[in-house]
């Protein structure tokens, strides 16, 4: 109940601010155009289709697409399967502001004491903290993976679609995303919660993203593949990772710091 | 209802608030007066469980405030904080909202719509809180703590700000609460306030210099002057107590102690032949005994 209530609290507050949004819909349509530009209009300007490319055709095989895909739909498939790594990217990214401010943005406000004068628990407060920047900003993004997949349909060769739906695009897009974007968000949740200025929040908010960066790099590159089991275990892995950053927020959130030292 | 016991809190090695104990009854008003800086705001919050104390314990209806009762006991707490802390791009309606579904009530829109009437807000409701005037935020800010009917108030400055019929209105709605049994703790600047208000004067200076009812504290500590009108010349009459002069029609006796002084003192002026129109007691106002007691 509380939960919900200080969630609807964060999206009316949001509904009334909606510039804070400005920079998850901005991610969220870059993901979208740049897989679009890469894939068809680059090879339609260039006039070399991306088929032609012996590198490009090999990896294209190594994914597990089906065999009696032409090589320049099968590279196209593969092609739009990596770039929805992107769309890990949007929810995090934009949701960072969001989160990075949730606590300290309180502080600052003076909302947060009559805020903990309630009978919210600590715990309430952050999952409520969490959800408040998440939601939204899933929502979002769910909207540019709608216009993503729709946009395949619509301009791909066709057999690329069929193609790029597959258990590894709904895993990905399902469970890893918004698993990805939780623990992201939860960790920013920590860091606001123990430093007293938004813009440290953010700071150190961005280094999230490293490790995201660096899976996206390891996929392009063929290095380590994201096959559906890997994925499957990533996605517990972050879930259990999300219950333990849960847990320790609860623990380093110190009322007494923040309404005592924070100005 | 509210009990502190030798509560103390230390900032680093500073010492904010020391060995305070004190209690506020079920239907009592106590008003907690000190300067700037004197530890009222760092009481409050520790009575309100928002920060715990160094050492001494807290007690609501006889149950320790812990971490672990916090969050129950907060629900029988409303805090006034020293700042009003609305969410700027909410109505009043809908920071009232959110308040009424964190404390988990049942009738919450019916309790939002009297608050609203109560404060006269209802012609602001839709308004946004960054909209509102500073008074018209304290005004929400005391609806907000008083939304869910607690039987404990700690009020830091509720007056503050507010045009005087509104303060009024306020110190009306506290006495109001006070008939209804609550216990209410009130920080304040407004010594005339905490004079009308308050059954008991908390002076604090980090330790508690005084709690006492006002009229006792005006008595306690400090002299009070008699004011004796005499027909005729009242300069017959100074040799009749020790530091005793007139002024104008008045002989004006100082008094360590009204109650045992006050009626020898006209008794012997009526021996001495003195035709007595008037005599009125001065107190000194509660005033003079704070800056007495802060200062001393």
């Amino acid at each position: 109940m509380r939960i919900r209530a200080l969630v609807a609290k964060e999206f009316l507050d949001l509904g009334r601010n909606r510039a804070a949004l400005v920079p998850v819909v901005i991610v969220t349509l870059v993901s979208l155009l740049i897989p679009f530009f890469v894939i068809l209009a680059v090879p339609a300007m260039t006039g070399r289709p991306l088929g032609a490319d012996p590198a490009l055709a090999r990896v294209g095989e190594t994914m597990g697409l089906p065999r009696d895909l032409s090589p320049e739909i099968a590279v196209e498939a593969f092609l739009f399967q990596q770039f929805l790594l992107l769309f890990l990217f949007t929810p995090i990214t934009g949701a960072m502001s969001l989160a990075s401010h949730a606590i300290v943005g309180e502080k600052q406000a003076r909302t947060l004491e009559p805020l903990l004068a309630t009978p919210i628990t600590t715990y309430e407060l952050l999952v409520a903290k969490v959800l408040g920047a998440l939601i939204p900003t899933l929502m979002i993004s769910s909207a540019g993976l709608v216009l993503y997949l729709a946009g395949i349909a619509a301009f791909a060769d066709s057999g690329v679609f069929a193609a790029v739906i597959t258990v590894r695009t709904l895993v990905l897009t399902v469970f890893i995303g918004p698993a990805a974007a939780l623990v992201s968000l939860q960790a920013v949740i920590v860091i606001s919660s123990r430093v007293n200025d938004a813009r440290t929040a953010q700071q150190f908010g961005v280094l999230i993203i490293l490790p995201l960066t660096l899976i996206f790099i390891a996929q392009f590159t063929g290095s380590f593949l994201l096959t559906v089991p890997v994925m499957a275990l990533v996605g517990v892995g972050l879930l259990v990772v999300w219950v333990f950053l849960t847990l320790l927020s609860v623990a380093l959130f110190e009322r007494e710091s923040i309404l005592t030292r924070w100005r | 209802m509210i009990a502190a016991s030798a509560l103390t809190r230390q900032f680093d090695r500073r010492t904010v608030v020391d060995n305070l104990t004190l209690d506020v009854r079920r239907g009592e008003i106590v008003a907690l007066l000190g300067p700037n800086g004197a530890g009222k705001t760092t009481t409050l919050r520790m009575l309100a469980g928002l920060i715990s104390a160094t050492s001494g314990t807290v007690a609501i209806d006889g149950v320790q405030l812990t971490r672990a009762t916090g969050d129950a006991l907060r629900a029988r707490i409303g805090l006034l904080t020293e700042s009003p802390g609305l969410w700027d791009r909410l109505t009043v309606r809908e920071n009232l909202h959110v308040y009424a579904r964190l404390f988990a009530l049942a009738d919450g829109d019916r309790r939002i719509e009297r608050a609203l009437d109560r404060f006269q807000l209802s012609d602001h409701a839709s308004a946004r809180a960054a909209e509102l005037s500073k008074g018209m935020r304290q005004k929400v800010a005391l609806a907000r703590a008083l939304l869910h009917d607690p039987p404990i108030l700690l009020l830091d400055e509720p007056t503050s700000g507010l045009d005087p019929e509104i303060a009024r209105n306020v110190r009306l709605l506290l006495e109001e609460k006070r008939a209804a049994d609550c216990a209410i703790l009130v920080s304040t600047h407004n010594l005339d306030e905490a004079e009308r208000l308050a059954d008991r004067v908390a002076v604090l200076q980090q330790r508690l210099l005084a709690l006492d009812p006002p009229a006792v504290l005006r008595q306690r500590l400090t002299t009070g002057r008699l004011l004796v009108r005499i027909a005729g010349d009242p300069n017959a009459f100074v040799h009749i107590a020790a530091g005793a002069h007139v002024d104008g029609h008045h002989l004006i006796v100082p008094l360590e102690d009204m109650n045992q002084q006050a009626p020898r003192i006209v008794s012997a002026l009526v021996g001495a032949g003195a035709q007595v129109i008037e005599v009125r007691p001065e107190m000194p106002a509660l005033e003079d005994v704070y800056l007495r007691l802060v200062q001393s």
